[in-house]
């Protein structure tokens, strides 16, 4: 018993001692950076396989990840007075975390790779010449359909307005969100997906209303993938990134774009101020921009990617999304637009979305 | 005796932090709504008039109180015989039944359910089996019996156990002395038995229906969202628009109506209690 004991602590010994040779490395990173560990928060399902495990080798330190499913839940955690380091907020949030001055002007000089993005990402109304962001992902809503059992024709025609056909009753995923659900009625109805008008959104409000009583739609959020590859309904709303995975995965899926509009979106990485590690934040950033991590990114998860170079390469001919029809965004359409941040508009279609779903 | 009391010490202050001040903490936000740079709070009944004046608020109240009763009874149904027969066994089979009832809840709720998703799919285990029956697929998930299902699923260990514990404290020489006065089994059962178990059925029945009205992530899974209850609602005002204030308000309505339910099952425990005495 004596032995087996002695035997166990040398082991332990042996390996503190072995990891103890690590930490010279991280050591280093100390001197650099201030501080070895990297806290990040991140949207689930939402990196590279070898993202993390690739920055931590490199630079000799230690990531912390927590992950959230909502900008709103984000939010909310960071107001209780949680500290990270990289956050990677969408659009409109940024948009709000900037209006509450909680996020750190980026020193560029420090994200040489930010030369590597797309045009297309660049310079958007929500961080007009990206002081406060780097894009991480990008994309726009549209539907994933089953293309044995739903008519393109029917989806040129109607648009989002197929999701209240009632041919296809009983059929269809809607996403549990409420800008989501607004952004389509209102595109639907020919309006701006940002209008306050109360008409406008009263009108889109008996759109949905109608199709929760007649269509019995079943809402879900990130259980859409799994559902769709499982070719559980014939109609869903789905981001284009996700879209992209799910034609992967199951060849019967299409994806489909309305002409009346979307949602284009992009979810930027951003240093909130009180950030303990804003140094190695921005070594974070730039590696992330780098080419190899960038197609690591958006090979795993199938969003689109900022970095002009992996969009180009993966969409050529011989590119991994050469086919696929969801994974690149449709850019510069007048009628696609990036939602704004209005708190009071968004409360408000919160509280009529949960009146929407219990209208039955 | 006195020394002893200080051992109360830690979990009394447990109880304050954890318990007691984020109680307070909801009451404040309930009767307050954002203030401006001066004053942080502003007293108002807004939240409660935006509650009760709502015909929705009122009809998701009165669904998701529903849908904890269904559940609750289903409990009583199934859990009763169930812990007369596990208490009726030998010692080691109790032992037995007792682990293989708890084993489930080892493992966390969240994953228990999501495996609901796959027995219940209309491609999933039963749906498959239905076929090779010749059954074409039936739609279970994203229903009403799919959401008691798993609340039942979920909540009637609790009921089986507590069920358990009252019918194997009782003495056994009263159901004798039932039958040496001549009750048949059913009777003894009826008049002795089953009065007798009533507080484990009680406890059974708290244990039950105070997470099963406020659960949100059963309705939210195996209800398709389309199924939203009260504690949906909750869970919306703080993670989706932000509103504490409202929130709490709901919280605290609720807080209310399940404190007055505990006082009147405990009351009707307490009356029943004396009768028991009196024969």
């Amino acid at each position: 018993m004596k032995k087996l004991l002695i035997s166990v602590l040398l082991t332990a010994l042996t390996v503190s001692l072995l990891s103890g040779c690590g930490s010279s490395q991280s050591k280093d990173a100390v001197e650099k950076y201030g501080s070895a560990t990297l806290k990040l928060y991140n949207w689930g399902e939402y990196m590279g396989e070898n993202l993390i495990s690739g920055f931590e080798e490199e630079f000799g330190v230690n990531v912390i990840i927590e992950y959230y499913d909502s900008n709103e839940m984000m939010y909310t955690k960071l107001q209780s007075g949680e500290s990270y380091d990289v956050l990677v907020p969408s659009d409109y949030m940024i948009e709000r975390l900037i209006s509450d001055d909680s996020l750190l002007e980026l020193d560029k000089t420090k994200i040489p790779n930010m030369s590597n993005l797309d045009a297309a990402v660049l310079d958007l109304a929500f961080d007009p010449d990206n002081t406060y962001s780097v894009p991480y992902f990008w994309g726009n809503v549209g539907i994933v359909y089953n293309k044995n059992n739903v008519d393109l024709a029917d989806l040129e025609s109607e648009g989002f307005a197929i999701m209240k056909d009632t041919k296809y009753a009983g059929k269809i995923y809607m996403y549990d969100s409420e800008r989501d659900s607004f952004m389509i009625a209102l595109k639907s109805l020919g309006y701006s997906c940002n209008t306050e008008d109360e008409q406008q959104i009263n009108a889109a409000y008996e759109w949905l209303v109608e199709l929760n009583t007649t269509m019995d739609p079943v809402y879900v959020t990130d259980e859409v993938l799994d559902y769709m590859i499982g070719g559980g309904k014939d109609l869903a709303i789905v981001y284009s990134g996700d879209a992209s995975y799910i034609l992967d995965e199951n060849e019967d899926m299409g994806f489909y774009v309305p002409d009346e509009g979307t949602n284009i979106w992009c979810d930027s990485m951003v240093i909130p101020k009180n950030a303990e590690n804003p140094l190695l934040a921005y070594e974070f950033i730039n590696y992330v921009l780098s080419y190899d991590a960038s197609l690591d990114n958006t090979e795993t998860v199938g969003y689109a990617s900022p970095n002009a170079q992996v969009l180009a390469d993966v969409t050529a001919e011989d590119g991994i999304y050469a086919d696929n029809e969801a994974y690149l965004p449709r850019m510069n359409y007048a009628l696609d637009e990036v939602f704004k941040d209005n708190l009071t508009l968004k409360q408000k279609l919160a509280e009529l979305w949960i009146k929407v779903k219990a209208s039955n | 005796m006195k020394q002893f009391r200080k051992m109360t010490y830690p979990y009394i202050i447990w109880i304050t932090i954890m318990i007691v001040v984020p109680m307070l903490l909801i009451v404040l936000y309930a009767f307050t709504r954002k203030g401006n740079e001066v004053t942080t709070f502003l007293f108002t009944l807004e939240n409660f008039k935006k509650f009760f004046s709502d015909t929705i608020f009122l009809e998701v109240l009165w669904r998701s109180l529903r849908v904890a009763i269904e559940t609750t009874i289903v409990c009583i149904l199934i859990g009763y015989p169930a812990a007369y027969y596990i208490s009726k066994s030998q010692e080691e089979v109790k032992m037995r039944w007792v682990l293989l009832i708890t084993i489930p809840t080892w493992i966390n709720m969240l994953v228990r359910t999501y495996a609901w998703i796959g027995i219940l799919q209309d491609d999933g285990i039963i749906n498959s089996l239905l076929g090779l029956a010749g059954i074409g697929p039936v739609t279970m998930l994203h229903t009403d019996f799919a959401v008691v299902l798993g609340m039942v699923y979920n909540f009637i260990p609790f009921m089986i156990l507590q069920i358990y514990t009252s019918l194997t404290k009782m003495d056994h020489s009263l159901i004798e002395a039932a039958s040496d006065l001549g009750a048949n089994k059913f009777e003894s059962f009826l008049r002795v038995t089953l009065p007798l178990s009533l507080p484990g059925i009680i406890s059974g029945i708290t244990l039950v229906f105070l997470p099963a009205v406020s659960s949100f992530f059963i309705p939210k899974l195996l209800g398709g969202g389309q199924y939203v209850l009260i504690g949906t609602v909750i869970e919306s005002q703080f993670l989706t628009s932000g509103d504490w204030n409202f929130g709490s308000a709901i919280s605290l309505i609720m807080a209310v109506i399940i404190m007055l339910s505990m006082y009147l099952t405990r009351k009707v425990d307490r009356g029943e209690q004396s009768e028991t005495g009196v024969l």
